[in-house]
Order: structure tokens, then C-alpha cells, then sequence
């Protein structure tokens, strides 16, 4: 049975709400694809590294600490099966097991944002800002951006799961209200399936990274 | 019983689909974590750049793909969900693509500062 045979009748046969968050992730796409585009040019055109506050120069190959990474990617990734698994459970009508999947993916959501207040913290500390040099822009910006869409999913699903308790998410506006948070939290997922390979496994690539060593900025 | 089926009949129908879908779901997410995994292994073994760059853009479009088409349901919803979706990633490419086009000289730095 297909997913939208049982829908309200629409024009397209396909529930409003999730044909909108379909037009959204579809421009979504786009905008993570520019900020993706915009990071790979500038680290093609930019190869250099950055000056810390101390005025020592660092390259950025250095900078990366892919098992911080890894195992951030790896807790999105089975927060994304745990949403697949909520929905799968409130189509069924089981509120009590989209509550324990949904609250599953809230703390693994919360883990992958501490790893990146980590991560961010660390590198400031090191010395890269969002000022001092093209790759911080583009780094911080990219990252940031995709953070925060991560935040709004972890806020979006506490408050479905305590609008589960109001006994007003059930039925099948309370399944398409979840399978909805589902595909924007699963979109989160897959933008960060990109950005670990283009932006973190590239750097490792060869002696140098694909870019080259860099050259020190002055 | 179920969220919004019809008749007991249909009920059941939604069960095995529902139990299906839920067995593809724990394939995929092991899938997943086993491609991760070999994507960190990759990266330090000593093969060609261009190898390890071509191997890691397709494991990460199979991720990208896999996700896409079970987690959000693109392979049992509607045709029209995936074109529009697609529309927008062609788009993103496309935007990709004429960048690269446009900004395809190397190092700037080097260039104009060096």
C-alpha cells in the first residue's frame, strides 16, 4: 500500500504537507549545494593556510580530527534509523514506540551538536576564525548552516513528542505530522552524508590532501 | 490499530507492509554504518588520490541515494516526489558545475599575491 493511497483528496493525490517539505528539501538543495559549491572553490583557489592570534602560521590539513568526525557522522547516521523506525511506528498507531525511537534521535541529535561545539571550540582555539581566513569563512559557514538545521530538527521533535502526550498526534494528521519532521530530519542527514566526504575525508587524501601542502600566508 | 487504515483487511495490509519496510530499515542502517566505516579506512591506504577521491564521491552517493530512497520513503511514495526532489539536486549540480566552469584557474593566492 502506497504511503499517499490513504491521503485526504487532493489535486495531486499527495498530502499537502508533504508535497510543501518536498518543495522545501527540493530548495534546500540548492542552497547546500552553493555553500558546498562556494566552499570547494575557495579551497581550490585559497590553498593557504591561516595565521593564528600568535601570528604562527598553520595549515589546514592539520586542523581536522577525523575520529571526532567519524563518530559524529556514525550518530547521525543511526539517528536517522531510529526517525525511520518513529515513523514507522506512528504509522502503525504505536505512540509509545515513536516515543522511545523519537527521543532516541533527539539525544543522538544533541550528541552530533555537542560534537560540533566541540569541534568549533577546538579549532578556535587554534586560531581559526571566521575572519582570518577564506576557509574559515567557508567552514564555519557551511558547518554552522548545516548545525543549525540540526537544532531546529532536535527543537521540532521534542515538541512532537510532547504534543504526543496532548493525545492530539494520532490518526493520520499525527502520522504526517512525523513523517514530515522525518524527511527534514533525513535531509539534515544526507547534507552531512556530503559535507563528511567533501569537506573532512578529502583533507586526507594523499601526503597533502588533494589541495596541496599550502603556502604560508606571508 | 492502525493509524488510518480502513477495514481490518487493509489494517493488516499496513502491518506487513509496515514490518517489511521496518526489516529493510535495520538492513540499510547496517548498510550505512559499514560504508562509514570503510570510507575511514580508505582514506589511509596508500592508493592514488584520484582513486580514493573517485571511490569516496560514489560510497557517499550510494549513502546519499540509500537514505533518499528508504528513510524518506521515495521508492514507495508518489513519482512526483522524486522528480521534484530531483529537480532540485539537478539544480545544485548544475549551480556546481558552472562554478567550477567559471573559477577553473588555480590558486588565486599564488597567482595575484605570490
Amino acid at each position: 500500500m502506497s504511503d499517499h493511497a490513504a491521503a485526504a483528496p487532493t489535486s495531486t493525490g499527495i498530502d499537502h504537507k508533504k508535497l510543501i517539505m518536498w518543495l522545501f528539501l527540493a530548495s534546500d538543495c540548492m542552497f547546500f549545494g552553493t555553500l558546498i559549491s562556494t566552499h570547494l572553490l575557495y579551497r581550490k583557489l585559497y590553498p593557504t593556510g591561516f595565521t593564528d592570534a600568535e601570528g604562527h602560521e598553520r595549515f589546514i590539513q592539520n586542523l581536522f580530527d577525523i575520529e571526532l568526525t567519524s563518530f559524529s557522522t556514525f550518530i547521525l547516521l543511526m539517528s536517522s534509523f531510529l526517525m525511520a523506525l518513529a515513523v514507522s511506528a506512528m504509522h502503525k498507531g504505536q505512540v509509545a514506540s515513536f516515543r522511545r525511537n523519537v527521543l532516541g534521535v533527539i539525544a543522538f541529535g544533541l550528541v552530533f551538536l555537542g560534537c560540533q561545539v566541540y569541534e568549533f571550540t577546538h579549532f578556535w582555539q587554534k586560531g581559526l576564525t571566521i575572519q582570518n581566513s577564506v576557509f574559515g569563512s567557508t567552514f564555519y559557514v557551511l558547518t554552522g548552516t548545516h548545525g543549525t538545521h540540526v537544532a531546529i530538527g532536535v527543537l521540532w521533535l521534542i515538541l512532537l513528542y510532547f504534543y504526543s502526550f496532548t493525545g492530539r498526534l494520532r490518526g493520520h494528521g499525527g502520522a504526517l505530522d512525523v513523517e514530515v519532521a522525518g524527511l527534514y530530519w533525513h535531509f539534515v542527514d544526507i547534507v552531512w552524508i556530503i559535507i563528511f566526504t567533501v569537506v573532512y575525508l578529502v583533507e586526507y587524501l594523499g601526503p597533502n590532501g588533494i589541495w596541496g601542502a599550502g603556502l604560508p600566508l606571508s | 490499530m492502525s493509524a488510518h487504515a480502513a477495514s481490518p483487511a487493509a489494517d493488516r495490509a499496513l502491518l506487513a507492509e509496515e514490518t517489511r519496510r521496518y526489516h529493510h530499515f535495520i538492513t540499510l542502517a547496517l548498510w550505512l554504518a559499514v560504508i562509514t566505516g570503510v570510507e575511514i579506512v580508505a582514506i589511509f591506504l596508500p592508493l592514488a588520490p584520484w582513486v580514493l577521491l573517485l571511490g569516496l564521491g560514489v560510497l557517499s552517493v550510494v549513502k546519499f541515494f540509500a537514505v533518499v530512497l528508504w528513510f524518506m520513503h521515495l521508492i514507495y511514495d508518489a513519482r512526483l516526489l522524486l522528480w521534484l526532489f530531483v529537480a532540485g539536486l539537478a539544480l545544485a549540480c548544475a549551480t556546481f558545475t558552472a562554478l567550477v566552469a567559471l573559477f577553473s584557474f588555480d590558486r588565486v593566492d599564488t597567482l595575484w599575491f605570490g
